[in-house]
């Protein structure tokens, strides 16, 4: 087929009777183990490489962290970066132990009222700092600026800084880690 | 079929495709099946390096991770096993397969002038997919795999000289480790593949040259006839490169993938086996003795220079196997001699039963480890810490060692520490007696005077003991009954113990806080303190056995037994 591209219109005249349906049924046939072969590879192939896609590959804990004392923030003092390690994650075929899942914020507005926020952007996932000069959250890969309270002012974050649930239980600061969908102006949960 | 001819007259006018497949020498004699052997490499060539490259992306290569990524291609990737299945069979059907395209080039001759080249590069080609086995035989980090690669990266340490700097070499340093593995992944992955892909497509391109090597019994008149590659041989290529792949995927299913075994355990032992291609190797060495290093080393070299000579060594006018009786006497001896020594090694193992015991030893505990490794994921330390994941592993492996001997089964020396240890029923029937089987009385103690009586109250006194008892453990029980309680106690019991924490009693232990887990590291860490036993205790002092962490352990499952049932107790993980 490929050295003759006009085979199927000539093929009267250049093949005038050597069993045009074998041949024909030959090289149809061949296409087709080829083609089913390729197939046959192709697929499962595509198949094995798309099921991490849809499946929770890393687990992190869904139960409150710990992430230190209580004693560690004072009321109307300056944001506190916390790290938050999880005692344990499943990641693929591993089980490990204390993991850094990331960093929060952490303010005590009085007594035991204390809000966290993560310090994943909310824009392209940068770690937000803390500008002490300036007194506002600053991101520092695309100048993305955050009131104390998260709430954005500007730059190209879509939505202020993302509030992690975390509560004070026998004055320990125990917070839940959870990361939201970048990028969006509505905060969804990955 | 207007736009496929517009397209390939597009391709055609920038590649000159046409030209040069027109320029593929006519067949001799016609399309046969004789020459299909060539393709069939091709495609489980294929195989390998699209089953090879979509394992790459699960496949972590260091002596940490790669059991661990294996057992998760294998036990919980989707078709994961399919695909590692076939690039493990694959590989053996590549051996196979090269082994009859060698036999029929070499029957029919195709060795020959001009083809000598094509047959050298096609020998060595052979030997890279063969290295290339080995070293991924090796990246499963199994028991398998890690004492195969130990004994080969061993023959080859025991070279004269320089054999120290091969193991060195080898091995990535001092000791197998994650550089170990990442050699081996190397050279399976990039350099071992690299290489061969480069032989074989100039052992294509020299084919293509000279064509094959027609059968010896064709005629003039039947040579004379030339016809084109396609489509009658490429129809014959493609057949028989779909029923290759087809055997290879059934062969694969009906195998349930390529299996694995236990993570590699340097401190266990393991019949360790090459790879089934070279079992003639194995058994040959057996066969020298003392001489093994020369005979694996020493065999390969000589069956191959044999090969590679057979271009001089043949000097026959024509290809008809009558006039060619030394060269082929010589091949067929050769495979005659390996294929001989590979049935009586895989024989000997057959009919050995204490092998056959051992090998069902380690599919057990390779069928644990991974059902342990799909169930709670493989610690950082790797796949032998697989083991170590059951619920309470520690701290049930230190009850088993230290405690159990005296406090479980039948030939126990003190009270029964099983599920319910301590709780309110364990309590009640204590103190009916304290003397029973299932309390002190396999003790000394139960014999002697100072043996703790049965107790007899009414039953509401009794109630009453028992909740200040329970209350010690910490368990809520109202402030008033617990006062009733404490009344009654004193009353009944307080002769001999104490009921102010860390107070000993008159003659017998105090039970403030008894059963918590304070008191209860205490009790083990040093039973024999005043507080405790005194001078009646007969328990070994575990302060100095056990470490603080490991006491911590085992006092943390004692109590986790205390509401437990025996079914929730049978129901924990075996801990081998």
């Amino acid at each position: 087929m490929a050295n003759k591209p006009s085979d199927e219109l000539t093929k009267p005249s250049t093949e005038p009777s050597v069993e045009p349906d074998r041949r024909r049924f030959i090289k149809i046939a061949s296409c087709a183990l080829g083609g089913g072969m390729g197939a046959a590879m192709l697929v499962p192939a595509l198949r094995v490489l798309g099921d991490p896609t849809n499946r929770k590959i890393v687990t992190t804990p869904s139960d409150p962290i710990d992430i230190g004392s209580l004693e560690r923030l004072v009321v109307g003092a300056a944001p506190l970066k916390l790290d938050v390690v999880a005692p344990v994650i499943r990641d693929a075929w591993n089980a490990a132990e204390n993991v850094s899942l990331g960093a929060a914020w952490v303010q005590r507005q009085a007594g035991d009222k204390v809000v966290a926020l993560s310090s994943i952007c909310p824009h392209l996932g940068c770690a937000i700092g803390w500008s002490d000069k300036k007194g506002v959250f600053q991101c520092p890969c695309h100048e993305s600026f955050f009131e104390p309270n998260g709430e954005r002012t500007t730059g190209p974050s879509p939505r202020g800084m993302d509030p992690l649930p975390i509560e004070v239980v026998g004055g320990r600061l125990k917070l839940r880690w959870v990361t939201y969908r970048q990028g969006t102006a509505a905060r969804t949960l990955v | 079929m207007k736009l496929l001819s517009t397209l390939t007259d597009w391709l055609d006018t920038r590649t000159g495709y046409r030209a040069a497949l027109a320029a593929s020498p006519k067949l001799k004699g016609g399309a046969s099946f004789a020459y299909v052997f060539g393709w069939m490499l091709v495609l489980l060539i294929a195989l390998e390096a699209v089953t090879g490259v979509v394992l790459a992306f699960y496949y972590s290569p260091s002596g940490n991770n790669s059991w661990a990524s294996v057992a998760y291609i294998e036990d919980q990737l989707t078709l994961g096993w399919l695909v590692r299945g076939v690039h493990l069979y694959a590989a053996s059907a590549l051996v196979i397969v090269c082994g009859i395209h060698m036999l029929q080039t070499f029957v029919w001759g195709a060795y020959r002038r001009p083809r000598e080249l094509t047959w050298w590069i096609g020998i060595l080609s052979m030997v890279l997919i063969m290295g290339i086995a080995v070293t991924g035989f090796v990246l499963r980090w199994d028991q398998a795999g890690y004492w195969a690669s130990r004994v080969e990266i061993g023959i080859a340490a025991s070279t004269p000289v320089v054999g120290e700097t091969i193991r060195r070499v080898a091995q990535a340093g001092n000791e197998y480790g994650n550089l170990t593995v990442m050699r081996f992944y190397a050279l399976h992955v990039f350099v071992l593949p690299a290489l061969m892909l480069g032989l074989v497509g100039a052992h294509i391109a020299l084919a293509r040259k000279h064509g094959p090597t027609p059968r010896w019994s064709l005629s003039e008149a039947q040579l004379a006839k030339q016809t084109a590659r396609w489509p009658d041989q490429t129809f014959r290529n493609l057949l028989a490169m779909a029923v290759c792949m087809a055997v290879v995927v059934g062969w694969t299913i009906s195998k349930h993938g390529a299996g694995l075994g236990a993570p590699a355990d340097p401190s266990a032992a393991y019949d360790a086996r090459p790879l089934w291609f070279f079992r003639w190797l194995f058994e040959l060495r057996h066969l020298f003795g003392s001489w093994e290093v020369a005979a694996a080393m020493g065999a390969p070299a000589v069956a191959i220079g044999l090969l590679m000579m057979m271009p001089f060594i043949d000097r026959a006018p024509t290809t008809a196997p009558r006039q060619r009786i030394v060269p082929l006497t010589l091949g067929v001896g050769l495979m005659a001699a390996v294929t001989a020594l590979t049935m009586v090694s895989l024989q000997t193992d057959a009919n050995d039963a204490q092998l056959a015991e051992r090998q069902k030893l380690d599919d057990q505990k390779a069928e644990r480890a991974r059902s342990l490794a799909k169930l709670h994921g493989v610690p950082i330390a790797g796949g032998t810490a697989v083991f170590t994941t059951p619920v309470m592993y520690r701290a049930r492996m230190i009850y088993k060692n230290a405690c159990a001997d005296c406090h479980n089964g039948d030939e126990r020396k003190g009270p029964e520490i099983t599920a319910g240890y301590g709780s309110r029923a364990y309590l009640a029937a204590f103190l009916k007696d304290p003397s029973g089987d299932r309390f002190y009385g396999r003790t000394k103690l139960a014999k002697k005077e100072e043996a703790m009586k049965p107790i007899e109250l009414p039953p509401a006194d009794m109630e009453a003991v028992l909740d200040w008892l329970e209350a010690q453990n910490g368990t809520a029980i109202a402030a008033d009954k617990v006062a009733a309680g404490a009344k009654v106690f004193e009353e009944a019991c307080g002769d001999c113990h104490s009921k102010e924490a860390w107070v000993a009693g008159a003659s017998a232990a105090s039970l403030a806080e008894h059963g918590q887990k304070e008191h209860l590291m205490h009790f083990i860490s040093t039973p024999g303190a005043a507080v405790h036993f005194g001078e009646l205790n007969e328990m070994p002092r575990f302060d100095r056995e056990l470490s603080a962490a490991d006491r911590e352990l085992v006092t943390n499952y004692v109590l986790w037994l205390r509401d437990k049932t025996p079914a929730q107790v049978e129901a924990l993980e075996p801990l081998e």
